[in-house]
């Protein structure tokens, strides 16, 4: 295991390596394209959830609703969401 | 201002993740207690609570740097150009790597904290990502039949995990990864593998 990382997105966790991967394309930003704005503000959670959980759904065919589950379980262990509650179903 | 303090706070917690880790190499996560992880980094047992809230915070932890590993591995090891060749090589290296940290999270997956499944998915989802990118380069040069992406990924998944959970009968006492990962490349190429014409 090595120690240097990439920098990951500090919502999901993503490893951000290309300029696309990162908010406004900004190698500063803290967190990646999907779940922030182009001006690095995070997104609603609701909505980095629907995100995520569409990328499980687009890349294995998971089931929408546990793609949902799994997302907001993931999010949750971020710092970004500590305690944050979604509504999505 | 980062103090010293700070400083020494952040490497205790890095040590603690790094015994953590080599710990569930060595014996999986269900055997590998906090007590033990604090006799390898040489502090009270109390001291791992002051950096991880409680046992399941830190395998939370060492499950995350278990993921974050292999996608940061193969954001380097691989790239944008790689066909299917390639890119299963690459995934195959950065599992030889860690390969007995990744069949203890398969085996005892369904005993850890929910967000580990999320965080295996999601490593996955990112492997099947740049396998299906892979394969479209792939379809395009000509050198693969269009095949579903998504299928062919879940095919590989499947495969790896299963000879990962199950390493110590498919390779007693060595690395599975180098004991089958040709043949299970090569399996997997054949799914894809454009109808030579007969004469
Ligand atoms: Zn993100």
């Amino acid at each position: 295991m090595s120690d240097t990382h990439c920098p990951s997105c500090g919502s999901c966790g993503f490893p951000m390596e290309s300029e696309d991967d990162f908010a406004g394309g900004n190698r500063e930003a803290a967190y990646c394209s999907t779940c922030a704005d182009s001006n690095g503000h995070l997104k609603p959670f609701d909505t980095v959830v629907a995100l995520n959980a569409d990328y499980f759904v687009r890349h294995q065919g998971i089931d929408l609703s546990a793609a949902v589950e799994l997302a907001r379980t993931l999010l949750q262990t971020m710092p970004a969401w500590a305690g944050n509650q979604s509504t999505l179903q | 201002m980062v103090g010293i303090r700070d400083e020494q706070r952040a490497a205790t917690r890095q040590q603690i993740l790094r015994a953590g880790l080599e710990l569930v190499r060595q014996s999986g996560f269900g055997k590998t207690t906090t007590g033990e992880i604090a006799k390898l980094v040489g502090k009270a047992h109390g001291t791992i609570f002051v950096h991880f809230a409680t046992r399941d915070a830190l395998v939370i932890e060492i499950v995350k740097a278990i993921g974050s590993s292999l996608t940061d591995h193969l954001a380097r090891m691989s790239s944008d150009s790689f066909g299917l060749d390639q890119f299963l090589d690459a995934h195959l290296a950065v599992l030889r790597e860690a390969e007995e940290l990744h069949s203890a999270l398969l085996q005892e997956m369904s005993r850890l904290p929910a967000s580990a499944r999320a965080y295996v998915m999601a490593m996955q989802s990112g492997v099947s990502a740049r396998l299906g990118r892979a394969l479209q380069i792939d379809i395009d040069k000509g050198l693969a039949r269009p095949f579903d992406k998504v299928a062919l990924a879940n095919i590989w998944i499947a495969l790896t995990n299963h000879y990962l959970l199950n390493r110590d009968l498919f390779a007693p006492g060595e690395s599975v990864i180098v004991r089958h990962g040709a043949a299970l490349k090569s399996q997997l190429l054949a799914i894809v593998e454009k109808e030579t014409a007969h004469v």
